[in-house]
């Protein structure tokens, strides 16, 4: 089996990232794999990206324009 | 409406950080590699396009290693002919064939270097900067300027008024999201410029003898809230790193190739929150966006094709431009806004921030308070509580580098860190960190730390033409079994004083007869990180017509307890400080109570008795303690 490489982009680890910890993976082109080298995480690009919008879970107000009003304006 | 002035920097970095490592995988190291060189010197190109194309102005910070580079230096001289962009110069950036050849090191953080080598190397940056432009740069900086850095640099170069000289809150969050890897430790610091002291960078001058003779900015404006708690990478006015912390909706290429379709709010929110600081700050408020060439390489970075990277750096700089065009801005390169700084602000002069979540979707509020004496943060929604307290009335001596006992560490020391310390919530025995209070009525305790509310700033005018920053709290209900108390603090920062006071109201109670009790109280220890130190330096004392009650820590769970007492007292020697509480008010009983090897803190306090429309007074003083 031959070494593992970079994928296309840098991914992180999505399970790391959720507890703040940035580790690039890699890519283990025979099983068409991304795998974290810190932790047990394995996936596919299509899952990375899904484990990625879940990780965007935290961020509620993501989409959400403050104007200078919003600022000292609570619920 | 006041002003809000931006310093656009950006650095030809010939070896990026990152790109070496990250994009150069499966390549032996090779910092001469020109796809390297060529690829570094074409982001610093789109960068400084991105800022002209908008109307901006840049700092453009020479690093080392290019100096060596002659189209480097012939775009800086072109672009300050052309923009008025200001030349200046970063030790950032000595990563080069060059550097490692000369020095025999991989080192490239000119704090940790000892002090004969950070002499050497600003020597050598600085000569090898006149011999390629013919004059000294009024501008310089770093991840981080110790004062020992600076005051070198100034003796020798004069001429140098403006540097970039801390990273705010990065410290064991970044190193920990870095997998224990990335020596930035540096917490404690202002998030928004100020003057250094000449002891302690981090610490501001008090007054003109204390003047180190710069201006420092902060490397990025990062988030007041998100960065305290999480990494700081993530959240700054850094286009790439709100990608880096996937604050962002991605978006995609369509069938041309072309990337389209992303949207980042959270950083438009960013840079105008910071706007929003001038009501708190004489009209002023301040962004620094300083984008290193690493984070924009053709490989990509943090999930994000180059063509996202590239993307988001455009439209920073092109929300900066559209401010401008508003009248909503003030470009300034660093030596400008130097000058600028000096004639808005004075010595005791605090910054204040009033700061709300705008990431994470709740109605938490922050404020931050930062003058010569101290760093305070108040946490609303715990009720006013004190969560992270730094004593810069001690101006820490704090030497920094190889040869010191601080090779990496630059924190400022606290005295409260709700993060590392634990706070109010700990596992299931031993106290955290925090300043607070208990009310407590016929056996039953609520700590104001449970009492979710918000704040609003005013100022008073003292003597001397000093003002008080007022933070006022909204009411807050209490509610025992058989009465409710409704409950208001406000907390007074007196310019110049070294003092926090706090006032506690008793606006109603559903039971005008009834009587509550009042623990104002402060859980407090030393540190720089999450890991307790020695804590048998310490010594407490309850001071009463002279009887000070002195006890030297010694783990052993032990309290004293002292009617009328005029003022509680610890005194830490490692960080020279003395912090003291003073109460006034009905029946107060001045305490402090040693820690245990379990919760190795130490607690000062007041209890007192309040009816309605009764109030409770304390002050938080700090000071150097020899």
């Amino acid at each position: 089996m031959a070494q593992a490489g970079k994928g296309k982009l840098n991914y992180r680890c999505p399970s790391c990232f959720m507890r703040d910890l940035d580790i690039d993976m890699f890519y283990d082109s025979e099983k068409q794999e991304y795998y974290c080298i810190r932790c047990q995480y394995t996936g596919s690009e299509a899952d990375v990206i899904a484990k990625n919008e879940m990780a965007r879970f935290r961020y509620r107000f993501i989409n959400k324009r403050f104007t200078e009003a919003d600022f000292e304006k609570f619920d | 409406m006041g002003e809000f002035i931006v310093n656009i920097i950006h650095r030809p970095e010939m070896v990026p950080e990152y790109a070496e490592k990250v994009t150069g995988h499966g390549q032996a190291e090779d910092l001469g590699r020109k796809a390297l060189l060529t690829e570094s010197l074409d982001i610093f190109k789109i960068q400084q396009e991105a800022a002209h194309r908008n109307g901006l102005k840049t700092t453009i910070q020479m690093t080392y290693a290019s100096l060596f580079n002659d189209e480097a230096v012939a775009l800086a001289k072109h672009d300050h002919a052309v923009y008025g962009d200001e030349i200046a110069t970063t030790l950032l950036g000595l990563p080069c064939e060059e550097f490692r050849k000369k020095y025999k090191t991989k080192d490239f953080c000119i704090w940790m270097f000892d002090m004969d080598m950070k002499k050497a190397v600003v020597d050598d940056v600085f000569g090898k900067f006149y011999e390629r432009f013919g004059f000294y740069p009024q501008s310089t900086g770093s991840y981080y300027m110790d004062a020992a850095l600076i005051n070198y640099i100034k003796e020798k170069y004069p001429m140098v008024k403006c540097a970039v000289a801390t990273c705010w809150e990065e410290g064991p969050k970044a190193y920990h999201t870095c997998n224990n890897s990335w020596y930035t430790l540096m917490d404690g610091g202002p998030w928004a410029p100020w003057i250094p002291s000449k002891v302690n960078t981090h610490a501001p001058a008090a007054n003109e003898a204390e003047d180190s003779g710069i201006v420092a900015i902060p490397h990025l404006s990062r988030d007041l809230l998100a960065c305290y708690d999480g990494n700081g990478s993530n959240f700054g006015t850094h286009p790439q790193n709100v990608l880096r912390g996937m604050v962002y909706t991605p978006g995609q290429f369509d069938e041309s190739g072309n990337y389209g379709g992303q949207s980042y709010p959270y950083l438009y929110n960013l840079i105008d929150q910071y706007r929003y600081q001038e009501r708190f700050n004489n009209g002023y408020s301040y962004n620094m966006q300083f984008v290193g060439p690493g984070w924009m390489n053709k490989m990509g970075r943090w999930e994000a094709p180059y063509e996202l990277l590239k993307a988001s750096y455009e439209d920073g700089c092109a929300y900066y431009g559209q401010l401008k065009k508003e009248g909503k801005l003030i470009d300034m390169t660093m030596s400008e806004f130097a000058d600028y700084y000096r004639q808005k602000k004075h010595y005791t002069e605090p910054e204040c921030a009033l700061w709300r979540d705008i990431v994470y979707g709740s109605n938490k509020q922050l404020f931050w308070y930062c003058d010569p004496y101290m760093r305070a943060c108040v946490n609303m929604d715990q009720g006013g509580a004190i969560v992270d307290l730094r004593p810069y009335a001690a101006k820490l001596e704090w030497e920094i580098g190889i040869g010191t006992p601080h090779v990496q560490e630059c924190a400022y020391p606290f005295l409260i860190q709700e993060k590392y310390r634990a706070g109010y919530f700990t596992h299931y025995a031993g106290e955290g960190t925090v300043r607070s209070a208990k009310i407590c009525h016929n056996g039953e305790e609520v700590d104001l730390c449970l009492c979710r509310t918000h704040a609003h700033f005013s100022e008073e005018p003292l003597p001397g033409g000093r003002k008080a920053r007022l933070l006022t709290l909204d009411p807050v209900e209490i509610v025992f079994s058989d009465v409710t108390v409704k409950l208001q603090t406000v907390i007074t920062f007196p310019e110049g004083e070294s003092d926090i006071r706090i006032d506690r109201h008793v606006l109603e109670m559903s039971d005008p007869s009834a009587e509550i009790t009042i623990n104002e109280y402060m859980v407090a220890c030393y540190g720089v990180n999450e890991y307790p130190e020695d804590m048998t330096c310490v010594r407490l004392y309850a001071n009463r017509d002279g009887d000070d009650h002195a006890l030297s820590y010694a783990y052993k769970c032990r309290e004293c307890q002292v009617a009328q007492a005029d003022s509680v007292e610890a005194k830490i020697p490692p960080i020279k400080t003395r912090v003291t509480l003073e109460a006034q008010g009905r029946d107060k009983v001045g305490y402090y109570r040693e820690g245990y090897a379990f919760s190795p803190m130490f607690t000062l306090g007041y209890t007192g008795t309040l009816k309605e429309k009764e109030e409770f007074t304390t002050w938080l003083k700090l000071a150097r303690e020899n």
